[in-house]
């Protein structure tokens, strides 16, 4: 395109105002490359300098992970306890049923539990929603569909479901139907398990607890008990392996369980434990040093105070040497080594192995000891032999634990412990080894020998106590039958209790019900079931090293000294 | 001037279409990462109730009664339990010529000892089992 250039000049106001509108055009234009200058260089430093607050990736948008109701609970392998499931509950908006009676009635002929003149009352109500049924299953949930009756409604809920049923009922416990842990780790771990996605972890193993169940349920059985409890403790954690009252309950059916099931013997209920406590008065003279494992006291005559008369129940009316008071379980001279120890001295010893509060297991129920007060010279003589002094079976085992692995007390828990938590020492080391060879002495030639395991060094002592009745006063009938044991006694590793309440002498066992024929061979037989399962290795007793570490030497019953192993 | 005004045109364009594309396929991308997040979900929750099933059907009370209805395990017997220090030093070629016995001959007395082996029975698909 060509154009003829011609010169225009331009003089006074014109030139004026063109000059004007020039220069403010070349401001506005400046302006406004300021400013695309501005949103380039903006631009570039997104682009090619990138800003740091842009993730190099899109995030995912959350919700990807499925939230549960409430946490799982696991057992130490990891096998299930206890978890959430999501199912269908019924409800109703009665405005929009039609014939409440036909919808009652037809609901009553899928769903069993239903009453269908409740439910037409219900439905001819006039409020907006009512539950019908909470918790249904798949199969009933298709059957309510198929009714096809209008004005009724599914909507999800959680539910709290044990697919291991009353194995670990007492341990577990249950929920009520809003989700509320209301009994065992589920009250406790409450505000963990409803916060959490990470399973909680216990240090129950489900086999152990599976043969520890089994194994007491056949000698309450056998022994017409009314109930019995078994637990096993790892020594040297404190962990609860197994852990079990019967009788029992399945806590998937809530709301029809007997309170007997519910109460929980191992850990809410105390009870005088009888010669079991002899294993804590030997080792407490012989740590003072009152008493050593040579020294003796006379056992000839029965101990007269006050209206009591103290007697033996295998009296052998003689001087007894302190492994011997212990292998025939000598009130007498259980008695007379309390004694030497002194008042003071006892009560200190029982609250370092906290025998007079309550254990640190993770469990609402949790029963307090009944403790004497005041403490006189009679609860001394008392204590000595395992009465005066209440305690759960569970203060009795974690005690237990203590004086054989070492001299050692760890609080007893139910969570898988990683670390160890560090312990207090109660006893020396001498007279924890003293007190392993006194228990083994029992299983090998005293009270306990139906405690023997093949393969399995086995020690332990038993425990034959007399019921307090109602009334005040012992009840000869009524007794408490017990079987404390370690196992394997060279280097205990697991401590087990096995306790019958109210066993009937039987013809096997020739009418007696004493802790020796009631819970020792199930002692024996949790040990030969269990220890492969936990990895202890079999040891022959007879052994040099294992008879040199166990040996006691007994005087004879002609005075002359005999090696007794 | 228009040679340019038609190439800045082009370039708009070109860039309008490249823009919805882009915007459509970011779209598809997202409904298709919302739908596995559904899909992860549901598989989530039926890995949940099959690991409940699958606990229930592990209940010791329960495999205990299978056991003994369909196979032939006896509990272990601490006898059979060993280290391998127990084991003898393994005999070299020039040992056994020296040995008048036949090492297996000399293990007899000692095997006897033990209890018996469960028998393996035959397994027979009655209808019973299969149910």
């Amino acid at each position: 395109m060509r154009t003829r250039t011609e010169t225009v000049r331009l003089e006074g106001h014109a030139k004026q105002a063109i000059e004007t509108g020039r220069n403010r055009l070349i401001l506005a234009g400046c302006l406004m490359a300021l400013a695309f200058t501005a949103i380039g260089g903006r631009v570039i430093e997104l682009s090619v300098l990138r800003d740091h607050n842009e993730p190099d990736l899109a995030t995912v948008a959350p919700g990807a992970r499925l939230a549960v109701g409430r946490a799982d609970i696991v057992d130490r392998n990891g096998m299930l306890v206890a978890t959430s499931l999501r199912t269908p509950s019924l409800y109703a908006d009665p405005h929009e049923v039609l014939d409440a009676e036909d919808a009652a009635f037809r609901l009553s002929t899928v769903l069993t539990q239903i009453n269908p003149a409740e439910t037409a009352a219900k439905l001819a109500s006039d409020k907006r929603f009512i539950w019908l049924k909470r918790n249904l299953t798949p199969r009933e949930q298709q059957a309510v569909n198929s009714l096809g009756i209008p004005g009724l409604h599914f909507q999800d809920e959680w539910k709290r479901i044990y697919p291991q049923g009353a194995l670990t009922a007492h341990v577990v416990g249950f929920t009520d139907v809003d989700d509320q842990g209301i009994a065992g780790v589920e009250r406790s771990f409450d505000d963990v398990l409803r916060g959490g996605r990470e399973p909680l972890r216990l240090a129950i193993d489900l086999r152990i607890q599976h043969v520890v169940r089994e194994e007491v349920a056949r000698q309450v059985a056998q022994f017409e008990g009314i109930g019995g409890t078994g637990m096993m403790l790892d020594v040297d954690t404190g962990e609860t392996v197994a852990l079990v009252s019967l009788p029992d309950f399945d806590p998937n059916v809530p709301g029809q369980m007997d309170p007997d099931a519910l109460f929980n013997r191992a850990t809410l209920g105390v009870y005088e434990m009888g010669s079991t406590f002899k294993i804590f008065n030997t080792a407490m003279a012989l740590d003072t040093g009152t008493a050593t494992m040579r020294s003796g006291y006379d056992a000839t005559h029965p101990i007269r105070i006050a209206r009591f008369t103290i007697n033996d129940d295998h009296a052998k009316a003689r001087w007894l040497s302190v492994p011997e008071i212990f292998k025939y379980s000598s009130n007498i001279g259980s008695v007379k080594m309390a004694l030497d120890v002194g008042t003071e001295r006892q009560r200190a010893f029982m609250a370092k192995l906290g025998m007079l509060g309550e254990t640190a297991i993770e469990l609402p129920e949790r029963g307090r000891p009944m403790v004497p007060s005041p403490w006189r010279p009679i609860n001394t003589m008392t204590i000595a032999f395992g009465h005066g002094l209440a305690v759960s079976p569970l203060h009795l085992v974690s005690g237990v634990a203590a004086v054989v692995n070492g001299g050692i007390r760890h609080p007893a828990t139910l969570l898988r412990a990683d670390m160890p938590a560090p312990g207090t020492r109660i006893i020396s080391e001498q007279t924890s080894h003293d007190m392993r060879r006194l228990m083994r002495l029992v299983v090998e030639e005293g009270t306990g020998r139906k405690a023997q395991t093949d393969g399995y060094v086995v020690g332990g002592k038993t425990g034959t106590a007399e019921k307090v009745s109602a009334h005040g006063g012992y009840r000869r009938k009524a007794l408490m039958s017990s079987f404390v044991a370690a196992f394997p006694m060279q280097a205990p590793r697991y401590v087990v209790l096995v306790m019958v309440d109210e066993p009937k002498g039987q013809k096997e066992s020739h009418g007696y019900a004493t802790g020796g024929w009631v819970a020792a061979p199930a002692v024996s037989r949790i040990i030969a079931r269990s220890a492969p399962l936990l990895g202890v290795a079999p040891a022959d007793p007879e052994s040099p090293e294992i008879r040199r570490d166990l040996m006691i030497e007994l005087p004879a019953e002609g005075g002359k000294r005999l090696a007794s192993f | 001037m228009r040679r340019s005004t038609i190439l800045w045109f082009l370039i708009a364009t070109c860039l309008g279409v490249a823009l919805f594309l882009v915007k459509h396929e970011v779209q598809q991308r997202e409904e298709q990462l919302a739908s596995l997040h559904r899909d992860i979900l549901a598989s989530q929750e039926a890995i949940h109730v099959l690991e409940a099933e699958w606990s229930y059907l592990n209940r010791p009370d329960r495999l205990e009664a299978l056991v003994r209805r369909h196979l032939n395990l006896v509990p272990l017997d601490t006898r059979r339990l060993g280290s391998v220090e127990m084991l003898p030093m393994r005999l070299t070629l020039s040992d056994i010529g020296d040995i008048p016995v036949d090492p297996v001959d000399a293990l007899t007395p000692i095997l006897a000892e033990l209890p018996p082996l469960p028998v393996g029975r035959p397994v027979a698909f009655t209808r019973e089992v299969r149910r």
